[in-house]
């Protein structure tokens, strides 16, 4: 982007005699302000305005013109979003307009007061309610003496009369920031009857461009900001000469179309390469494991040596107590208990069998628990053997406990054996089975297997797809709010839904009964896999006794979900960052003779002239005399290509054979100033003017009535 | 302010010796919100009709017209012309391969192509 460079302020107000009146081309896209008479605009900015808050002090500030995006990020910008005080080519926000003049007088000098006549350009047939609104902010904030209104294209025109460029009558065909107008010019003079205007401009073709290339690449649309599709379109854009055969050009990919794309780099930095681990690399890492490993293990191996020390310094000293116990007299043996902090010489040996166990548990080796406990049922309850008679109630309540307690472990033990012993009879009759008829075992086997296995398989499937059991195993196995529930969680549903309707529905008799409390077991997500754990276990048993008997079985693998392969992630490329700008070069710029394109129902710039001279109530020969110097300016109507296919246009809509003469202004841009600064130059400005007095005593309908004589 | 900020002098001071009536006291702080500028279309609206005699040129009456010729139609994804369109998106397209594009477009997107052409419908 070419730097933003701030217009610097003037220091030669003052040199001015207040008689020198200020020349404003007031354009949609650019301000220029200067002095009559001279040939450049001495401040030029663009006629926007933004309002940020400046971020240490938080104050709102008024910044016109471009900036320096370096500079911005002073600012917070976030809720303050360019502004113009146009639409289309009219002022229309005053407080905009306000901000803009004030930094133009403020860049051209201005001190103590502006004090000197103004020529303002405006558009043709400016509405008065807009020139009401300047007037007054010119007289009345500005203390403006005097003021003249003219319109930008016929002072561009008059000007490249003058240099020659084009005649006394003729057409002036200008494409400027929000609008295209055609003026007719007879005897040096606009005739506003004649005057066309569409409402398509730079504006729009820079408009379209960035949508066009932010709505093709979508990842980089923050690099495609306004500033740069303008950029790149006064750089590449130009007009087709026959828009047709250009974008069959570019259909039938001709080397030609690939000559014309114009690519645009964005910065791209290529990610840094993993590069295999070497030998080295690999070594040193599995050194480093190593090493902690090893300190690991050998802070394990210390931890554990020193409970084994504490361990059996403990066990030691409990056993001393216990002998001292046993040793001592009873009076004795209550003081030495107290100073141990035991309650009981039984807790002691509790405690001694503890910390042994845990001891042989440290030293790795196995400990005899499960016998011991086996061994030691009968001292477990030993309460159970003794009669009642020679027990304390405590002990009877004890003894109870117990004898539950023995029941129950019995009864256990009891189910496991009968359990071991029914296998063993259903083994027996199966290896009887088998061995009378082989054959058929084997098949109702397999029979069977296929059966389980298939019906887990297709419990699976349920779990994971949520009932997809119609064999459509689609990629979509999410639960998602349309994926069909199997019956079990559909039930869940149907439970909860109706729980929570329920709640605070007349009586609550909910917990009345006993079973009113299964409904949250049904509810349970857990209950999903009840009963399917058997047949879990019978599809193992069978599987491992196929794979004894038969040769041939090969036991289903583990069904394992196919795991979509993780989409491939390309490596972003330097291309990937390319944006190719091909078709758009003439697309875009083609809005100016299409508005259709971009849904402006109006006659693009070629057929404007037709209209216009239409319009224009004069004969045939003038018509044609017109046609004969016909101008072309404007910002937009700077791209490659505009003469030749506006003279194509034009053409079309003129009686063969039609004689044109296009020139494009000297300086498309500048024209309309100059013209102004040359108009408001001459001795007869003055009586073009309009002063306070006027305004006070006509008020706006002066307005209606202000048109300059461009001729002086 | 920042030097550098300063130093380019491009924040408007808040008072200027040449002006009469100084942007705050015309415009004073907090009343912002409630200022709304009417778009020109209703301004223009709003203009006296007796003052736009229709016999002389005003600001409404100089516009063009539609073109006589019926407006060619371009596809809206690949600008090239286009003879169909697809009757659920409405976008103009030209040929099958831009319309499995089309198809697969987002909404959004959608709606945003038919926006440069000023045919989107929004949605309230």
């Amino acid at each position: 982007m070419p730097p933003v460079t701030r217009p610097r302020r003037q220091d030669d107000f003052a040199r001015f005699p207040s008689s020198t009146p200020i020349v404003i081309d007031n354009g949609a896209s650019t301000f220029r302000i200067g002095w009559a008479g001279e040939s450049e605009p001495r401040v030029a900015f663009r006629n926007i305005v933004q309002r940020p808050r400046h971020r240490s002090t938080g104050e709102t500030v008024s910044i016109v013109g471009d900036t320096d995006p370096a500079l911005m990020k002073f600012f917070d910008c976030t809720r303050s979003a360019i502004r113009s005080p146009f639409d289309d080519d009219v002022v229309y926000q005053f407080e905009y307009m306000e901000y803009i003049l004030d930094y133009g007088f403020d860049r051209l000098g201005a001190n103590s007061e502006v004090g000197h006549p103004i020529l303002m350009t405006e558009c043709e047939c400016n509405p008065s309610f807009s020139r009401a609104r300047m007037a007054e902010l010119l007289f009345e904030t500005y203390g403006v003496p005097s003021i003249a209104f003219g319109i930008d294209n016929a002072f561009s025109y008059k000007y490249n009369q003058k240099l020659g460029n084009c005649g006394e009558d003729g057409l002036a065909i200008s494409c400027e920031h929000g609008t295209c107008h055609v003026v007719p010019f007879l005897k040096g003079q606009p005739v506003l009857g004649g005057c066309c205007r569409t409402n398509v401009g730079g504006f729009h073709i820079t408009d379209f461009l960035r949508q066009l290339l932010s709505l093709k690449h979508p990842y980089h649309m923050a690099s495609i900001t306004w500033e740069k599709a303008e950029e790149l379109k006064k750089e590449h854009c130009y007009i087709a000469l026959d828009y047709m055969s250009e974008l069959q050009l570019f259909k039938n990919n001709k080397e030609e179309a690939e000559e014309k794309t114009r690519y645009w780099q964005l910065p791209w930095v290529p990610p840094p390469k993993e590069e295999p681990p070497s030998e080295e690399e690999l070594a040193r890492k599995a050194a480093l494991k190593e090493k902690a490993g090893q300190r690991l293990r050998e802070m394990a191996a210390a931890k554990r040596s020193q409970k084994i020390v504490e361990l059996e310094k403990k066990v030691s000293y409990l056993e001393e107590l216990m002998e001292q116990l046993d040793e001592a007299e009873e009076s004795e043996a209550t003081a030495i208990l107290g100073r141990s902090g035991y309650l009981s010489q039984q807790e002691i040996r509790s405690a001694i069998s503890k910390a042994t166990q845990s001891l042989r548990k440290a030293k790795g080796e196995s400990n005899g628990n499960e016998e011991k406990t086996d061994a030691s049922a009968a001292d477990k309850y030993p309460l159970v053997s003794v009669p009642d008679e020679n027990l304390t109630p405590e002990q009877l309540k004890e003894k109870k406990k117990q004898i539950l307690l023995k029941t129950t472990t019995e009864g256990k033990l009891r189910a496991k054996q009968r359990r071991a012993e029914e296998e063993a009879l259903r083994e027996k009759q199966e290896e009887q089975r088998r061995a009378e008829n082989p054959e058929l075992y084997l098949e109702e086997l397999r029979a069977r297997y296929s059966e389980l296995s298939e019906r887990s398989e297709q419990r699976k499937r349920q779990k994971v797809n949520g009932g997809q059991t119609n064999g459509n195993h689609s990629s979509s196995s999410g639960v998602g709010r349309g994926e069909r529930l199997n019956a079990a969680q559909k039930e869940r549903m149907r439970l909860l839904a109706s729980a929570a309707f329920d709640r605070g529905k007349g009586e609550d008799t909910f917990g009345m009964r006993d079973e009113d409390w299964l409904v949250y077991n049904k509810m349970s997500k857990d209950n999903d896999d009840d009963g399917n754990d058997d047949e879990e276990s019978e599809l193992v048993r069978i599987a491992s006794k196929l794979q004894e008997i038969d040769p041939t079985f090969v036991s289903k693998p583990e069904t394992v979900q196919p795991t979509p392969e993780p989409p491939k992630v390309r490596p972003l490329t330097a291309e990937d960052y390319r944006i190719a700008i091909g078709i758009e070069r003439f697309r875009c710029p083609e809005v100016l003779f299409q508005p259709g394109m971009i849904g402006v129902d109006q006659a693009g710039i070629d057929e404007m002239v037709s209209i216009s001279l239409r319009r224009l109530m004069e004969d045939e020969s003038v018509k044609e005399r017109l046609c004969q110097s016909i101008l072309v300016t404007g910002g937009s109507s700077l791209f490659p290509g505009m003469i030749p296919r506006l003279e194509s246009g034009i053409q079309q809509y003129r009686p063969y054979p039609a004689r044109l003469k296009l020139v494009r202004a000297a300086d498309p841009i500048l024209d309309a100033w100059r013209g102004a600064a040359a108009f408001a130059a001459s001795s007869k400005f003055g009586k073009q003017t309009f002063s306070l007095a006027d305004y006070r005593e006509h008020g706006e309908n002066l307005f209606h009535r202000h048109n300059i004589v461009y001729s002086l | 302010m920042e030097s550098e900020v300063v130093r380019t002098e491009m924040v408007l001071p808040l008072a200027l010796p040449f002006k009469k009536v100084q942007m705050a006291d015309k415009y004073p702080k907090g009343q912002s919100r409630g200022r709304q500028w009417k778009h020109l279309r209703l301004l223009l609206q709003a203009a006296d009709a007796s003052s736009m005699p229709p016999d002389r040129p005003n600001y409404l009456n100089i516009q063009s017209p539609p073109s006589i010729y019926p407006p060619k139609r371009y596809c809206d994804i690949t600008g090239f012309e286009a003879p169909y369109v697809d009757p659920r998106t409405k976008l103009r397209y030209a040929d099958p391969e831009v319309f499995k594009q089309i198809r697969m477009l987002h909404d959004d997107y959608v709606q945003r192509y038919l926006a440069l052409r000023n045919a989107s419908t929004p949605l309230k």
